[in-house]
């Protein structure tokens, strides 16, 4: 998916101090980093802000990039650690909204500002992608990472391992696991796919 | 007459659903896959299972691909410090010992037309030497000082990449 000698070649001109070296990594990263921001956040303004801050860190890094290793590999673990720093920093805003009572003890909605897809884009997906989407952001930030990792930036096992620094017996046995949650969440909230 | 509690699963539809994420990631050897696939074109409980897997797998692998924000790039490019990062190339550099820095030899060894004109000297001598028409010791003498200056770059250049592969190896947190 993302090509190693090209990677380190462009990495290579970074470190020469070319800016438009620097911009076309941007150009290569840019979604997938963004994406996977958005999908550990689920709010357009702190995955913009992350993603922002990831490629500022990249940038100030370079120099301790070491080019036994995937470039991919490198950002997305800057990203992931970036993400759940976050998401640990800002635990109280990601409490679940089941069960939360107001001050009299009745059962009320949190007043939370919507960011997610407008209207619009709602209707564009299909139904199934949506609760799917909903079922994978509402897994702990360690599964959930896992998950984007495999699936949506499709990384290989192997690439995982190297990306969370983890053993690859216990990537594969979180991913296993993460799944395993999604269909049981699914089941539990009568969601088919 | 229902007893309300399930009948525990058969040991080879357990088998067979412990290895069901491996069979679909493909990471089971061949032996073991086939003795899964077998057993799912016999239990349909098992090939219900599967087909719930395979279908959750496809979802997930067909997310949409999201975009980032039309004016993404040029705040990330004009947050970036090109100028000093490039003023402060110097100090970037990975620290070795002071008998690894280029300067350590001094300027006029390590310039290009020295290392030249000492390895054609090497090789005039040695021609020399091998067509009788140079004495021996002296045309040894001429090539071994001739070589020197670029064997020196050389074996400093090849001493200061092994230290860095090895000393300077890290991959940030």
């Amino acid at each position: 998916m993302f090509d190693r000698i090209e990677d380190l070649k462009l990495v290579r001109r970074c470190k020469r101090g070319e800016e438009a070296a620097f911009a076309e990594l941007l150009g290569r990263y840019r979604n997938a980093i963004y994406g996977l921001c958005f999908r550990m956040t689920r709010r357009t303004e702190d995955a913009r802000d992350l993603a922002q801050e990831v490629f500022i860190k990249v940038f100030s890094l370079l120099d301790r990039f070491d080019e036994t290793y995937a470039f991919s590999s490198w950002i997305f673990r800057i990203a992931t650690n970036h993400c759940i720093d976050h998401l640990r920093r800002n635990r109280m805003r990601f409490l679940s909204l089941d069960g939360f009572t107001g001050p009299d003890g009745e059962p009320m909605d949190l007043p939370l500002p919507d960011d997610g897809p407008g209207p619009d884009r709602l209707l564009e997906r299909s139904e199934a992608m949506e609760r799917l989407e909903e079922v994978v952001a509402d897994l702990p930030p360690h599964y959930k990472v896992i998950i984007l990792l495999r699936h949506d930036q499709d990384l290989s096992y192997e690439d995982i391992a190297v990306v969370l620094d983890l053993p690859l017996g216990t990537v594969k046995a979180r991913i296993h696991r993460a799944r395993a949650m999604i269909q049981q969440m699914l089941q539990a909230r009568s969601y088919e796919i | 007459m229902k007893t309300g509690m399930q009948r525990p699963a058969p040991p080879e539809c357990r088998q067979a659903c412990d290895r069901l994420q491996d069979y679909l990631d493909q990471t089971l050897p061949k032996r073991e896959s086939l003795a899964v696939f077998l057993h799912m074109r016999e239990c349909g409980g098992c090939r219900a299972q599967l087909e719930m897997l395979q279908a959750l797998y496809a979802k997930l692998g067909d997310l949409p691909p999201l975009e980032a924000p039309a004016d993404f790039d040029a705040r990330i490019l004009a947050a970036v410090p090109y100028e000093a990062y490039r003023a402060m190339a110097p100090l970037r550099s990975p620290r070795v010992p002071i008998l690894l820095v280029h300067e350590s030899l001094p300027a006029w060894l390590r310039s290009r037309s020295v290392r030249l004109v000492g390895l054609v000297a090497a090789t005039a001598a040695l021609a020399a030497a091998a067509s009788g028409a140079a004495a021996g010791t002296a045309a040894w003498t001429v090539a071994g000082v001739g070589c020197l200056p670029e064997l020196s770059v050389r074996l400093q250049n090849l001493t200061r990449r092994v230290y860095v592969a090895t000393v300077h190896r890290s991959i940030p947190r």
